[in-house]
């Protein structure tokens, strides 16, 4: 289902680092446009045709936040982060401010393109999702019309609440969400930033759907940014 | 001392005065009778005469004197019977008892009056001694400096070729004193004998240290003594009270004006050695962060010319070599900046109350992904269980526990995670387990230790730089926790335990 030849728009500044990225999306069959400046890539994006944009944070003359920023006033482009390893609090920013994923260096080749394919995945899917009336990823399966969750053809026991949260997730897998995000979306906006509930609940849901909650295998946790359902 | 010198050679002037003030105003009042002009004017001036006595003598004595000498002389040459001491009107003794009264009053005021204004003299001649020298010495921006001051100040103040010997930090003197040499110059003297001098000034009982040349004063500091303050022995046996209080009160600003040097002295040697320390890290830290990019670009291309080619050609094993090893680096630097951070203090622990199910997977997944042929075996309570940590940090610890784990054990040897609540202590106790050949006896004691590696590896184990379980110990530390290690006692293999308190939940929920 995969068109071919995508356009991706690489911003990075690093040679090394965007040669070698270039080289992985030439192997694996994408059509892609460097940039090593913010000021570059936002040019490039207004010029031309891109579905999905790779955006370092540390860039010379921007700070990646900003990009994003103006990139979202008038662009739906999937956005996926490269960050250097200990900015979790950017990361989580980052993806509040409308990036669909993000990568911390230093990053595999395998990984990178399995991430560009569910955000291209989800670019295709957006609207199509939200019609379906159930989810599957390997053995959990969920029924969006009844409200119930099957795991292993078995239905689960889940709470209002639980639901409300996996539902959430399938509808964003392979994404990583933000603490902050599930929070205003599974209890509102009024609730601030209070993540113990969450962790509370997430708890519950994962002694349901995973064999052994310290090794899960369906919803990760990305620490100090969110959660992840990993989708194949 | 010299104030009672003083005092005695002025002695025959001062009778002398009295005398002759007392015989002039006999002359003054013969004059008075032979124009008969009343008594009474005589008794006056005789009460003047007293008066000018008491003023231009010291003491209480010449006054009181001149006041019973000038009602005897009254009572001599003006009242009748003339030169006899005896008298016929009995109102004479009334008027001598009075006359004598007003002029001991008189004279004992006076007195009075010149002493509080001496005393007045003094303590302003000493309040601007004073002043002069601190006010010179607050410009002072060395120790030098300072004794050369106080030196200056002091000769001119006493007169003498006074001299300063500082002594350095550890208590001992230096090996040369400064020492006024006339009006404006000073000189450098050499000490004969350091060690002597700095026993006797040490085992001082007295406020000052006589010798052939000097009277030494010790300057005493808040903590050590600073110098010596030498007084020539000419001028020192000479000196008031008043000029011994001075010099005392001298020694003690010059006391305050060292410390205060030393003190400013000690806070840059601080400030500097604080901004060295920052500067190291800084530079440690710019360099781990300058290193992740290239090795990141050093990993993604080996791994896409891994890709590249089939598995078994050689190239391949190069790639793959470059990976790995780039791969190692990576870490290294992470643990290195990690342990610059923790060093500089500046740390901070975000602590949270977290799942810990959720930083075991984290640190579980992170090791699976970098061995995925090695399985791990993780135990964790039914119960979820919250403890107030900081995430990334803690997944660091178990990451490298497990990491050093993976490095001591074979192939198919079993890792496992496992964590515990010790109710009794209110402790979350983590335990990382394998089944490998264990920690000898040797290195037990010594596994967190920065820096310490074991002897025993093969020759082609990858050798660590000592920092993994140095960095768990000072994170767990950071936390309030403790951490172990010790050989399984159900069979073969190590076991590394570390704990983390669990009783901030409360705090956390009260808050």
């Amino acid at each position: 289902m995969q068109k071919p030849n995508e356009q991706i728009l690489v911003v990075e500044d690093d040679a090394q680092i965007r040669n070698f990225v270039c080289f992985a999306l030439k192997q694996n069959g994408f059509a892609y446009t460097p940039a090593s400046t913010a000021q570059d890539a936002l040019t490039q994006l207004v010029t031309g045709q891109f579905d999905l944009m790779l955006l370092d944070l540390g860039l010379p003359d921007f700070d990646g936040m900003e990009v994003i920023a103006k990139v979202r006033s008038w662009s739906e482009i999937p956005i996926l982060v490269i960050s250097a390893r200990d900015q979790d609090t950017e990361k989580a920013a980052a993806l509040d401010a409308g990036a669909d994923d993000y990568l911390t260096k230093p990053f595999s080749a395998t990984e990178l393109m399995a991430r560009i394919r569910v955000s291209l995945r989800h670019l295709y899917q957006a609207g199509f999702m939200k019609m379906q009336s159930s989810a599957c990823v390997r053995g959990l399966k969920i029924d969006f019309d009844k409200h119930l969750v099957y795991l292993d053809e078995h239905e689960l026991h889940i709470t209002p609440m639980e639901y409300s949260l996996l539902a959430l997730f399938f509808h964003n897998i392979g994404k990583v969400l933000t603490t902050k995000s599930i929070i205003r979306n599974i209890y509102g906006s009024g609730y601030g930033t209070d993540t113990q509930a969450l962790r509370a609940l997430m708890a519950g849901l994962r002694r349901k759907i995973e064999a052994n909650p310290a090794v899960p295998k369906y919803i990760l946790t990305e620490i100090g940014v969110g959660y992840r359902l990993v989708g194949e | 001392m010299t104030e009672m010198d003083q005092r005695k050679k002025r002695v025959p002037a001062q009778i002398l005065i009295t005398i002759g003030l007392i015989a002039l105003a006999t002359g003054i009042g013969w004059g008075f009778r032979r124009l008969s002009f009343p008594e009474t004017n005589i008794v006056v001036t005789y009460i003047l005469c007293v008066l000018l006595v008491a003023r231009l003598t010291n003491g209480y004595l010449y006054g009181i004197a001149s006041s019973v000498l000038a009602t005897a002389a009254f009572n001599y040459f003006f009242t009748s019977p003339y030169y006899t001491f005896s008298v016929y009107d009995p109102n004479y003794w009334i008027t001598f008892f009075i006359m004598t009264l007003t002029a001991v009053v008189t004279s004992a005021l006076t007195t009075k009056v010149k002493q509080t204004a001496w005393i007045a003299r003094q303590n302003e001649a000493e309040t601007s001694a004073l002043f002069q020298l601190t006010n010179r010495l607050t410009d002072a921006v060395d120790k030098e400096t300072i004794a050369n001051l106080s030196v200056q100040t002091i000769s001119e103040i006493l007169r003498c070729d006074a001299a300063c010997l500082c002594f350095q930090k550890n208590g001992s003197p230096d090996s040369s004193f400064v020492q006024q040499h006339g009006m404006n110059r000073q000189v450098r003297r050499e000490v004969d004998d350091t060690e002597s001098l700095r026993h006797r000034i040490e085992n001082l009982r007295s406020p000052y240290d006589v010798n052939a040349e000097f009277y030494d004063c010790p300057i005493y500091g808040r903590e050590s003594i600073l110098g010596i303050v030498r007084i020539p022995v000419d001028t020192a046996r000479q000196m008031t009270d008043a000029q011994t209080r001075l010099l005392h009160s001298m020694i003690e600003s010059i006391a305050l004006a060292m410390d205060r040097f030393i003190s400013a002295q000690a806070r840059v040697e601080s400030n500097e050695e604080a901004m060295r320390q920052r500067d190291r890290s800084n530079l440690l830290r710019a360099i781990s962060h300058d290193l992740r990019t290239p090795l990141s670009g050093i990993m993604g291309a080996s791994e896409m010319l891994m890709s590249l080619t089939r598995d078994d050609e050689e190239r391949y094993q190069l790639a793959f070599g470059i990976y790995k090893d780039a791969d190692w680096l990576h870490s290294m630097v992470e643990n290195i900046l990690n342990l610059t951070r923790l060093q500089e203090g500046k740390l901070i622990i975000h602590k949270q109350p977290e799942a810990v199910e959720e930083v075991v997977g984290v640190a579980v997944a992170a090791l699976s992904k970098r061995a995925p042929d090695r399985s791990m075996i993780v135990h964790i309570p039914k119960e979820v269980l919250m403890v107030a940590m900081d995430a990334r940090l803690i997944e660091q610890v178990l990451v490298n526990l497990l990491d050093n784990a993976l490095c001591h054990t074979k192939q198919n040897d079993e890792i496992s995670v496992c964590v515990q609540v010790d109710t009794r202590s209110s402790q979350a106790v983590f335990t990382v387990a394998d089944r490998g050949s264990g920690i000898s006896e040797t290195d037990l004691p010594h596994v967190f230790d920065m820096f310490y590696t074991t002897q025993r590896s093969g020759p082609d184990a990858r050798r660590g730089i000592g920092l993994g379980l140095a960095i768990c110990k000072s994170i767990v530390a950071a936390h309030g926790g403790t951490v172990m290690a010790r050989n399984r006692a159900d069979g073969a293999g190590a076991e590394l335990v570390f704990t983390l308190p669990m009783e901030e939940r409360a705090d956390a929920e009260t808050k």
